[in-house]
């Protein structure tokens, strides 16, 4: 059978390039087509446009990258981001906080947050999907009562996180590579982030090594929160008002992102890079469905398929590495 | 044990603040009904978390005390389930007449036939029912404000140029009728030209996301409509120095916001609800309803257009 | 039985994986009626060419006949139609259903479209008969003992109709009890002209249920020899080379005591365990599957808490239930399942081997990637690990070079006492001698070590004294030298009176 031999032979490292290169083709498959089908798309200040819309998605989903690689979910994410520019915004208005210190008490709110969330996982054996979903729902309403259901405006210093350095570079793009080079560097050099890896990839095994697993899910979910507080504050800048439904659903971009990119919801897999191109392709289908002028209801079917092929492709790699 | 005990204070510290928290908004209106005192109305309201339906509620308020009834308030928590409860508890305490604000239009109709059991008469306010027969409907013409939105904005930029229309959330009745009224309004002008419609889902940072790529497909464009407006504030982020000067933006709702745009200059026009007017006039034709009198079926509230010249008339309210 | 009649031959039969030849020219003849043994090491290729016997991989060169006609196995259903079942270690059955659900699985017996409980039970009833166990079968699998599982998974087999039974290491995870039932129902299968491919890694069993035996090595069939073959020319034709000794053991003059442990105990799990394990010592834990040697591992270590006594190593009591403290102090733990606790499955080599070391790499929160890569790379080596390079996934490793890696965390760390807890569990008889060499290096060096194992002839031959507990009770120490298989287990079938503890 030399037919089948070859198909054989050929098609585990058709797979193997596909799990390890996968978020990345479809990346460059989908700037292609967009490039072909749109004149506006290849543009120096368009793709810019897309880094500053795959921002926040970006900055979020790294956080949940920690969280998805020690095999938890993050719900809270989106809500804990309003929280934060909220918390922020309040801080500076009514009590007259300088900004430097609202920024450190909106991102005290966002690593309390991470570690409420912990604390419910580690010590008080939730499901990550429950205890997290609780804190979405709590950090949704704190947010709405301190705003008291309306927008308050952010303070003009930290606003200019959402201008552009000398009118070009826009900073949001700046503070997502500064925050995917942290994420990168925690997970790959450090002891906690290589912990995550250790406890996504088997807990049991992690903890009779002397991996102190309850801890380290602290410092894990601290951190989810602590990079869902600066996506906060990068928003409300954008819009110079933190308002209290921001980022409503965020936290399944988050995670479709986070998928996309290569992690498994099983855990012990995951990489900052693949996070970053996983936020990407979901900016630049959003922009490109606006420059195409796709009506609105297929904008969502479109959206539906990537999201549903991000799944496919954690399955198909699964699979293949079996 | 002790983390046992520890939780159920917890839970116990928690629903008793909130208890307290939502008595005051429950059963507020019931004051000052001395003299008319043996008609009562019960309004259930989809959600006191919008300042849009906060001034409805204090409209009906206003009203309920001028007329001397007792007017219930409660507040569903954009909850369709918790909302059929609250219509079943009006039917129990003896209610003339109930006024729904249906958090969803389809789902609202189970709470209007347990009200046609008990026979009392049920005003749906700011959004219809569907599925279910009611006295009456008091809305807000969302499709008139389409239309006046477009004689606005086509004033402000001369009747002429490349317009774009930011959608809300696809599929609901206010995205729907607002787009309609704006696509039919627009007609009048042939030299203007709608080049996009996107939908930004009623939400500001999509707005600012939608309106920075529809400037790359379409840079000459000297209008924008936007469906609410937390988009429109959304767009003229986008468009930064060119909104109010080359780009004219007209907005929806005559938010608190969107007014301080219209007063800065960069938000042209929105179109204002009254939703204090609507709750007035709910209040109006319950009493009707409750004494017996025929009612009309639908009451069209008007909306206005919101400028800088008339500005007032609504901050003020 | 008259002249057995040839139901399936493997001819020329090969498979490669990328990277990897599993498979390269393996033949294989099975009669009507016969217990066909295959044998060879972990890696020889058994399970590559059961797979493909079953549907799950396709060869890549070589043919399959079945009744003297070459047939394509492509799917589980192929094999099905053509009366071919296995009986895989992990076992096809869900443990949330009954077991009357589980053997009608996919066709149940319907009434006016609903689901016939009560005929689908009665048909259960007779499947269960068939194998001779006495369950009720509106019982949860999950409720049900290993053994009846594995009653259960054969009842579904024959209900096939199957003609040829291929069982994986059926004997691994039975008591000698339930071997001596699982070996009368083969028995009985044989009789009634079923072929059964029995894969095992116990010698003995051998010539006990066999009647003859194909060794793979390297992916090829190496030899077909009758079952009564004497166990050291089946471990030479399946190492390849003659193992002089089965267990090797040099004994080391006993040192300082390095692990204390003073009437320990735990509610409803052990109590009153008091022992000590001397620098150069191999001592042995034996007892039955459930005395209870598991948990006092466990609890020696702080991976669970006890109730009440002590735990010394090198004269210093440890806090109970912490497992950093047992391992700074000097502890390692080698746990029972191997996959499911000791290893990363999905993580490589390098990244298994510096768990442990983790910590101590790391300077102010940063990992020396470097240095552990290299430290795991200078114990891979030493330890003989078969790999391709240090960024394999270890899910892909074999089951002996495994459990090399789970020890040589350990020695990364430089665990001076090592708990190992069925440390040769599943593991062929070439790692088997090995892992034997590296307790003697270590005990040479000073270390000392724990070793629980249910393997009696293991525990006899490298252990040098030996402990045996029975119903959570140290019931008795005998030395090595004059211990053999009747003492021990005399000493582990003790009936320990009911103290009242507490």
């Amino acid at each position: 059978m030399p037919v089948s031999t070859n198909v054989l032979a050929g098609r585990s490292p058709a797979r193997n390039l596909l799990a390890e290169n996968g978020s990345l083709a479809a990346l460059v498959v989908l700037v292609v087509a967009l490039s072909l089908l749109s004149g506006d798309f290849l543009t120096v200040t368009n793709l810019l446009n897309v880094g500053v819309q795959a921002a926040v998605t970006a900055i979020l989903a790294f956080g949940s990258t920690f969280v998805i690689i020690t095999g938890g979910i993050d719900l809270s994410v989106g809500a804990v981001a309003a929280l934060s520019a909220i918390v922020l915004a309040w801080t500076a208005a009514d009590t007259g906080l300088p900004w430097p210190l609202a920024t450190l008490v909106a991102l005290a709110v966002g690593v309390g947050c991470g570690l409420v969330n912990a604390a419910l996982i580690a010590y008080g054996k939730l499901p990550p999907f429950i205890a997290t979903l609780a804190m979405l729902g709590v950090a949704r309403g704190l947010a709405l009562v301190v705003a008291q259901g309306s927008p308050i405006e952010m303070p003009e210093a930290v606003s200019h996180l959402g201008d552009t350095v000398g009118g070009y570079l826009p900073v949001p793009v700046l503070v997502m590579a500064l925050m995917g080079v942290v994420a990168a560097v925690l997970l790959n050099r450090t002891y906690a982030g290589r912990a995550m890896y250790a406890i996504g990839g088997n807990e049991e095994a992690a903890r009779l090594s002397g991996i102190a697993v309850s801890r380290q899910k602290l410092v894990t979910y601290a951190l989810s929160g602590a990079f869902a507080a600066v996506a906060g504050i990068v928003l409300a800048s954008r819009l110079a008002s933190a308002q209290p439904q921001a980022a409503s659903g965020y936290e399944l971009d988050a995670i479709a992102a986070v998928v996309i990119g290569g992690a498994s919801l099983s855990g012990g897999k995951g990489k900052a890079l693949g996070t970053l191109v996983g936020a990407l392709i979901l900016a630049v289908l959003r922009n490109g469905l606006n420059l195409l002028s796709v009506s609105a209801f297929w904008q969502q079917v479109v959206i539906g398929v990537v999201i549903a092929l991000a799944v496919l492709l954690d399955t198909l790699r699964r699979r293949s590495s079996r | 044990m002790r983390i046992h005990a520890l939780i159920a204070a917890g839970a116990a510290l928690t629903l008793g603040l909130t208890a307290c928290g939502s008595s005051g908004t429950s059963s507020s209106g019931s004051a000052g009904a001395a003299s008319g005192g043996d008609i009562k109305i019960g309004l259930s309201i989809s959600t006191l978390n919008n300042p849009y339906f906060v001034q409805l509620r204090n409209g009906a308020e206003a009203e309920a005390k001028k007329l001397g009834v007792t007017l219930t308030v409660t507040d569903a928590q954009n909850d369709a389930s918790q909302q059929v409860n609250q219509v079943q508890n009006f039917t129990s305490q003896n209610m003339k007449a109930i006024i729904i604000n249906p958090v969803d239009s389809d789902a609202a109709a189970p709470a209007v036939k347990i009200a046609e059991r008990s026979s009392i008469p049920m005003i749906a306010v700011d959004r219809g029912v569907n599925g279910a027969k009611i006295a009456q409907t008091v809305a807000s013409d969302n499709v008139a404000g389409g239309k006046l939105a477009a004689e606005q904005l086509a004033k402000e930029i001369g009747e002429k140029g490349e317009v774009v229309v930011l959608q809300g959330v696809p599929g609901t009745s206010a995205s729907r009728d607002r787009g309609q009224g704006f696509t039919e309004g627009i007609k009048a002008y042939p030299n203007i030209k709608v080049v996009a419609q996107q939908p930004a889902d009623f939400d500001r940072a999509k707005g600012l996301d939608v309106m920075t790529n529809l400037l790359q497909s379409h840079p000459g464009i000297s209008g924008v409509f936007a469906e609410n407006d937390e988009m429109a504030l959304g767009a003229i982020k986008a468009l930064g120095a060119k909104a109010g000067k080359e780009v004219k933006v007209a907005g929806f709702d005559g938010t608190p916001d969107g007014l301080k745009a219209i007063e800065a200059g960069t938000l042209a026009a929105s179109i204002a609800q009254q939703p204090a007017l609507l709750g007035q006039q709910a209040v109006q034709n319950a009493v009707k309803a409750a004494k017996g009198e025929q009612l009309q079926a639908t009451v069209n509230v008007p909306v206005k257009v919101a400028t800088k010249d008339n500005l007032s008339e609504f901050t003020g309210a | 039985m008259s002249q057995a009649r040839e139901i399936l031959r493997v001819e020329g039969l090969g498979k490669r994986f990328p990277g990897v030849v599993a498979l390269d020219g393996v033949d294989l003849d099975l009669r009507e009626g016969e217990v066909h043994v295959l044998l060879g090491e972990n890696g020889a290729g058994k399970s590559t060419l059961i797979k493909m016997l079953s549907g799950a991989y396709q060869p890549d060169s070589g043919r399959i006949l079945v009744d003297g006609e070459p047939v394509a196995i492509r799917t589980a259903a192929d094999a099905q139609r053509l009366g071919i079942a296995t009986i895989y270690q992990e076992f096809n059955l869900v443990p949330q259903l009954t077991v009357g659900e589980n053997l009608a699985l996919g066709r149940p017996p319907r009434r006016f479209g609903f689901v016939d409980t009560r005929r689908m039970h009665e048909q259960a009833r007779g499947m269960l008969d068939l194998v001779g166990i006495d369950v009720d079968p509106r019982t949860r699998v999950a409720d049900l003992g290993i053994a009846q599982m594995q009653m259960v998974e054969i009842a579904k087999a024959l209900a096939l109709n199957a003609r040829v039974l291929i069982m994986d290491e059926p004997t691994a995870v039975l008591t000698t009890s339930e071997v001596r039932r699982l070996f009368d129902l083969v028995g009985q299968l044989r009789e009634r002209g079923v072929a059964v491919v029995f894969i095992t890694h116990h010698l003995e069993e051998i010539a006990q249920i066999g009647d003859r035996v194909t060794v793979l090595r390297d992916g090829r069939s190496v030899a077909q020899v009758p079952a009564g073959t004497p166990e050291e020319e089946l471990v030479r034709l399946m190492v390849g080379r003659p193992i002089d000794q089965q267990y090797p053991r040099d004994a080391a003059a006993a040192g300082e005591p390095l692990l204390q442990v003073r009437d320990l105990s735990r509610d409803g799990a052990f109590s009153g365990v008091s022992f000590e394990v001397r620098a150069g010592e191999v001592v042995g834990l034996a007892g039955l599957v459930g005395a209870g040697r598991t948990e006092v591992a466990r609890a020696v270590f702080g991976a669970d808490p006890h109730d009440s006594g002590e735990v010394l190593v090198r004269g210093r009591r440890l806090p109970g239930g912490d497992v950093r403290a047992a391992m700074e102090a000097g502890l390692g733990l080698v746990p029972e399942d191997r996959k499911g606790q000791g290893l990363v499955l999905g993580a490589d080599i390098a990244e298994n081997l510096g768990l442990v070391t983790l910590r101590g790499a790391s300077r102010g929160g940063f990992v020396d990637r470097a240095g552990q890569r290299e430290a795991a790379a200078r114990v891979a080596a030493q330890l003989g690990v078969r790999m391709s390079h240090l960024g394999q996934e270890v899910r892909t490793l074999s089951g002996g070079n495994q459990q090399k890696i789970v020890i040589g965390k350990w020695l990364l760390a430089d665990a001076n006492v090592l708990i190992l807890d069925e440390p040769t569990r599943g593991i062929d008889v070439g790692a088997k001698v090995e892992i034997y060499q590296l307790i003697n290096s270590l005990t040479a060096s000073g270390h000392a070590v724990l070793m629980i194992s249910s393997d009696l002839p293991e525990i006899l031959g490298m252990s040098d004294r030996i402990l045996v507990m029975a119903r959570g009770r140290l019931v008795g120490e005998l030395d090595a030298a004059e211990a053999n298989q009747d003492s021990v287990m005399a000493l582990a079938v003790t009936e320990v009176e009911d103290a009242r503890v507490h």
